[in-house]
């Protein structure tokens, strides 16, 4: 009888183990933007800046400790930052009216340098085929593993100073977080585009990208303090100045 | 009054195997070392800090340079290193089983302990390259507790006391009550641990920043999975914390003399109570890489101890009920 319920017992027990976890059911599927008409020429702008209302978090130290090779003291979180009143790394981009625009490839690389053990620049845009260099300006490992799900994920090691690496991301995808799992503070932000209509806050929240005329819905995101949307008309040669404000969070 | 001494079914099967009972008890303890080590690869999420397997950038696993265990990559390769031993102590465990043990369902299960860390293993690889996909993790997580279970049943039913024979419960008046409700306390410790491998394998383990009270309430709004999972997690506390009150209030009360039953439910109360506050601790602490390792592993151990304790009941009422 004993032997019979133990049996019993680890059979359940294995058939547990091997029920395992889902997929993530709230994933939503991205899609790129669909071939149409030739693309349209960028003559508009619109330009902004993206303000922080509230007392900004402290930017907590990070301590590099476990890694004798990361020898930055001046390290700290970067999840906001804010300057002048203004909040960085916000991705601002065209979230409707472009669609079914073609825009051609661009040939200029985009660069993530690793360096002081922190990605360099924390968020950045390209468009679907873009060549993305990383690059390891560090004398230590790193790896980068970019979280996709729209995208193919990948995770590949820079084990010395000067390695390069080349990616392309062929899908839209925003945003598509860039992490080291050597050292686990490290992150980045990678807004992929169908179109180049799109641009990353800097100094002072500030932000500026070319677009064709028409009627758009804006998006600002950043990876804290989620998106916002607006929608903007810009008129052949025309400007635009259009803000966005995001609040401290509770 | 003397107590009634049954003689276990294996008495006459062999005698006492000192020496394979201690080297189960000690792949038994270093299998919860190997949860605890497991913990910090998933708390300081090292899990694809090494990105190749099983060799470990480029090195065989064994001589990968010491001065390269370096931030994430420390965590992760020791793990793959604790992991390796502990399947060597099983292959031996193994073979000494069935070297020198006349009981073929001891054999089987020794040999079942094998295949399932060598699954282990293969699904650690897994892990690594299919970057972390939560069927993978969390069944890898979820083997990691049933091998646990496994190398204290090979510790248990190995021990001379077991071969000797378990004295009865005193109180014979239940039958096999106590021994049903231990196995739903295990059973409840265990679908316990799933919920927290499933919040730890979909980020989900401050998606309630605040703790007692989730977003300043009783039940939160269920802005997204993430929430959900973790308080499904925090109901699952709730339930282990009623089953295992109520597994240590009947020994208590029934069985106090018996202290083989006693033992292990002063035990794992101590632990549940360890673990409440390890997971509060967890939360106050925005997931201390080394408070959520012993959150992790504490769990593995109430779940050990569960188990242990089914065991014993199991087999000290065994006779008892065959009297009746």
């Amino acid at each position: 009888m004993p032997k019979l319920l133990f049996v019993i017992g680890l059979t359940t027990l294995l058939a547990f183990s091997a029920c395992g976890g889902g997929n993530d059911p709230f994933k939503e599927d991205g899609g790129g933007a669909s071939a149409g008409a030739a693309a349209p020429a960028l003559t508009a702008t619109v330009k902004g800046k993206i303000t922080f209302e509230g007392t900004p978090p402290e930017m907590k130290k990070i301590v590099t400790s476990s890694d004798p090779g990361c020898k930055n003291s001046d390290l700290a979180n970067e999840a906001i930052i804010v300057s002048d009143g203004g909040l960085e790394n916000v991705i601002v981009y065209v979230s409707k009216g472009l669609e079914g625009k073609k825009f051609p490839k661009p040939t200029e690389q985009k660069v993530l340098d690793q360096k002081g053990c922190h990605y360099v620049p924390h968020a950045l845009t390209l468009q679907t085929g873009q060549e993305l260099k990383i690059v390891n300006s560090d004398e230590t490992t790193h790896n980068i593993h970019a979280w996709a799900e729209v995208n193919s994920p990948f995770n590949e090691s820079q084990s010395s100073k000067g390695v390069e690496t080349i990616k392309t991301f062929d899908k839209e995808e925003v945003l598509l977080p860039v992490r080291c799992d050597v050292h686990n503070w490290m992150n980045a932000f990678i807004g992929v585009f169908t179109n180049p209509s799109n641009a990353v806050s800097g100094k002072g929240g500030a932000y500026e990208f070319k677009i064709p005329a028409g009627e758009y819905e804006i998006t600002a995101e950043h990876e804290k303090l989620g998106k916002q949307t607006q929608m903007v008309t810009v008129a052949e040669n025309g400007s635009a100045d259009l803000n966005f404000t995001f609040k401290a969070a509770n | 009054m003397s107590r009634n001494v049954r003689v276990a079914g294996s008495l006459h099967e062999g005698g006492e195997n000192v020496g394979l009972h201690r080297f189960a008890l000690f792949t038994a303890c270093s299998t919860a070392f190997l949860i605890f080590v497991g913990g910090l690869v998933t708390s300081n999420q090292a899990g694809l800090s090494v990105p190749d397997w099983p060799t470990s950038y480029g090195w065989n696993m064994f001589t990968f340079p010491y001065s390269k265990w370096v931030g994430g990559i420390r965590y992760e390769h020791v793990h793959r290193l604790v992991a390796s031993f502990v399947g060597f102590l099983t292959v031996v465990t193994a073979s000494w089983t069935w070297l020198t043990e006349r009981r073929r369902w001891l054999r089987n299960l020794s040999l079942i302990a094998l295949m399932a860390v060598i699954t282990q293993g293969i699904l650690g690889g897994m892990t690594v390259k299919y970057l972390l996909p939560t069927s993978i993790s969390m069944t890898h997580a979820c083997l990691a507790q049933t091998f646990f279970c496994m190398t204290i049943a090979m510790a248990f039913f190995t021990s001379p006391s077991w071969k000797r024979g378990l004295p009865l419960v005193e109180d014979r008046s239940e039958g096999l009550r106590l021994p049903v409700i231990c196995a739903l306390t295990t059973g409840a410790v265990y679908v316990q641990l799933l919920l927290g491998a499933w919040m730890r394998h979909t980020q989900s383990g401050l998606a309630i920043p605040d703790f007692p009270l989730a977003f300043g309430r009783i039940v939160p709004e269920f802005r997204d999975y993430h929430v959900a999972i973790h308080f499904s997690h925090r109901l699952g506390a709730v339930l282990v914390t009623a089953t295992i009150a109520w597994t240590a209030i009947r020994i208590w009360r029934k069985h106090r003399r018996d202290q083989l039953l006693l033992r292990p439910a002063i035990i794992m109360t101590g632990l549940l109570a360890m673990q409440l506050t390890l997971g509060a601790f967890t939360i106050w602490t925005e997931k201390s890489p080394v408070i959520a390792s012993a959150h992790v592993a504490t769990g593995a151990l109430i779940l050990g101890t569960s188990f242990l304790l089914t065991l014993r009941a199991f087999t000290m009422v065994q006779r008892e009920v065959a009297w009746r």
